[in-house]
């Protein structure tokens, strides 16, 4: 008897849960990848960032940086669960692309992402938001393999933040290789 | 009462995995709290031997009481502590409601009676007779682990599944500013070591299945990369430093190879990659973010989070064919997943309404229950007999802190490892 309504109750729960569904990748296949180049397989203390095209600012381009108060501005914010560029931040990151282009300079792209969710999901989040700030700049004359995207998740976040000030950590910052 | 009545089937659904590995009274489990497994551990008798024994029935009942499976019996009023089965009065412990006592005594042996033995029975109360009936040997200061052992005989005993007393956890606490350190300890917190000290954060801890390594993310290159470490020896080596983001290890099951994300200069996508660094291959290619794989324990799927249709959801991906079936439906987000031992149940964290939980769903049904009540729990992970969860949750002060919880739901229990902050936390594997 106990067999029988169990053995019916899982059979109820097989008819009624099955809905998984296929879904392969509606948005087709990202543009090749680079080789596996930069590996470095002993650990030693490489600094891989920077390691990309593009010059390192030399003491003219970094004091023209610290100078001019229109570059004092790095720092682009996205909104939750987004990654659009908003409009607020096109003047940030038009006055840079100007600098980087002037320069040749090679640029690292930080993201960053609020304290809530998982870590690894965090620094998913903020890598898409630095490649969000990359493909601005290169829509603006940059060229892409001068700009290196680093995510630090939620690392660096107000890990005690609440409601809009936890918008401060949902960032990408723009830095400069030598500076 | 839609979601008690999908509870309810739920429910039925563990006890049919519990009867397949020969459990006789796990099918209490539908009955709630009133049918856990009634159980007294009485403190062992003490003859001669040292003060610190004298808290081993009490390790005992904390193991018992933590796996959800079993609930003490209150012996506060009891006076009288039987050693063996020819001291019980049977009718006393019956009226007590115990299904089962454990008693014992502690002798001091050896040379200067420098070691201890326990002699320990597990009792039936309303058969009348002894289950069990073992002696243990071991160091003084070993009475932890020797009580580990013995909870876990009393577990495989009467749920016909290993018990989880006798692993370790480890963990990452943040010190101070700039001050990281990943720590191993006993399952319940206890013994805690440090075996990683950085000024940079250290997350996403993962065990090799056979006990020996442990592979995390370090961003002590001012970026994140992956490196594996030898527990035995300290000795670690960097398994994943490319350009961009190196992160998410995921070992398989053999122990051999490991799931990894890495960004170069898009999103974040998984590779496997050979513990030894060699043999590094893609495996699939989107626009999306792919990311926390964790492998399926027969090793032919890996399950990942990724937000190709907006949220972020759980998929898998076939590793031979590539082929992604998507997993989970329900709530805004879900994201950090793996499976429990046996791949029936997938364990991840579930956020809706701004509450972030830890949930299973039941693989064959697709029926989801949410496990803890938020609003900030994280980094899941299934004990290695898949019937508890560890996870970190912030407390009121908004400080993390981990705990476990039974996947029946019934009994969630801290775990006190000092009031530093936790950054995230992964659970060892059974040692044979």
């Amino acid at each position: 008897m106990k067999n029988s309504i169990l053995l019916a109750s899982l059979l109820a729960v097989l008819a009624a849960g099955c809905s998984t569904t296929d879904i392969n990748d509606p948005m087709g296949l990202n543009a090749p990848f680079p080789e596996l180049e930069s590996r470095t397989g002993d650990g030693s203390e490489v600094d891989l960032i920077g390691s990309s095209q593009g010059k390192k600012l030399n003491q003219s381009a970094l004091d023209e940086l610290a100078a001019a108060a229109e570059l004092a501005d790095r720092s682009v914010y996205f909104d939750y669960d987004s990654f659009a560029i908003k409009s607020d931040f096109e003047g940030v990151i038009s006055n840079h692309a100007t600098f980087i282009n002037k320069h040749d300079a090679a640029v690292v792209v930080y993201g960053n992402a609020d304290y809530r969710g998982s870590h690894e999901y965090n620094l998913a989040l903020g890598q898409k938001r630095a490649v969000a700030v990359k493909q601005a700049l290169e829509a603006l004359g940059v060229n892409g393999s001068a700009i290196e995207t680093i995510s630090f998740g939620e690392e660096h976040a107000n890990q005690t933040c609440t409601g809009s000030t936890c918008g401060q950590d949902r960032r990408a910052d723009i830095g400069y290789v030598g500076e | 009462m839609k979601q008690s009545f999908w509870k309810f089937f739920f429910l039925i659904w563990l006890v049919c995995i519990s009867n397949a590995s020969h459990a006789l009274e796990v099918i209490e489990i539908l009955g709630g709290k009133a049918s856990q497994i009634p159980v007294a551990v009485i403190p062992f008798k003490d003859n001669n031997a040292q003060k610190s024994m004298q808290l081993m029935h009490e390790v005992i009942t904390n193991d018992l009481n933590r796996s959800g499976l079993f609930s003490s019996i209150d012996i506060s009023g009891v006076s009288d502590y039987p050693i063996d089965e020819r001291e019980v009065n049977f009718s006393n412990w019956a009226a007590l409601q115990s299904q089962f006592i454990v008693v014992g005594k502690i002798d001091a042996i050896g040379r200067s009676n420098s070691q201890m033995q326990v002699t320990w029975s597990l009792i039936d109360i309303y058969k009348e007779k002894t289950v069990l009936s073992v002696a243990i040997k071991g160091q003084p200061s070993q009475y932890r682990v020797i009580a580990h052992r013995i909870a876990d005989t009393i577990y495989e005993k009467l749920t016909g599944s290993k018990g989880v007393f006798d692993t370790n956890i480890a963990f990452v606490k943040k010190l101070g500013k700039e001050k990281y350190s990943l720590f191993i300890a006993d399952y319940d917190g206890h013994n805690p070591r440090a075996i990683v000290n950085s000024r940079y954060s250290i997350i996403s801890p993962r065990w090799s299945p056979n006990g020996k390594k442990i592979a995390y993310v370090s961003f002590e290159k001012k970026k994140p990369v992956i490196y594996v470490q030898d527990i035995e020896t300290g000795k670690r080596t960097l398994l994943a430093n490319f350009r961009g983001n190196n992160s998410a290890p995921a070992w398989s099951p053999d122990s051999k190879k490991l799931a990894i994300v890495l960004t170069y200069s898009a999103n974040s996508q998984i590779y496997t990659i050979d513990a030894d660094g060699k043999n590094i291959k893609q495996l699939m290619r989107t626009r999306s973010i792919n990311t926390e794989p964790a492998w399926s324990p027969n090793g032919k799927e890996i399950y990942f989070s990724s937000d190709r249709a907006g949220s972020a959801q759980i998929y898998k991906v076939d590793v031979d064919t590539n082929e992604v079936v998507r997993v989970t439906f329900e709530g805004n987000n879900n994201v950090s997943p793996s499976l429990s031992p046996d791949g029936k149940l997938l364990l991840f964290l579930n956020q809706d309404n701004g509450s972030y939980r830890v949930a299973i769903q039941n693989l064959l049904s697709n029926q989801m229950l949410k496990l803890t009540n938020g609003p900030d729990d994280e980094s899941p992970i299934f004990s290695p007999n898949g019937h508890m969860v560890l996870f970190t949750y912030k407390d009121y002060g908004k400080v993390t802190k981990i705990g476990t919880v039974s996947i029946n739901g019934l009994k969630m229990t801290p775990i006190d490892v000092g009031s530093e902050a936790i950054l995230e936390s992964t659970w060892g594997p059974l040692y044979d």
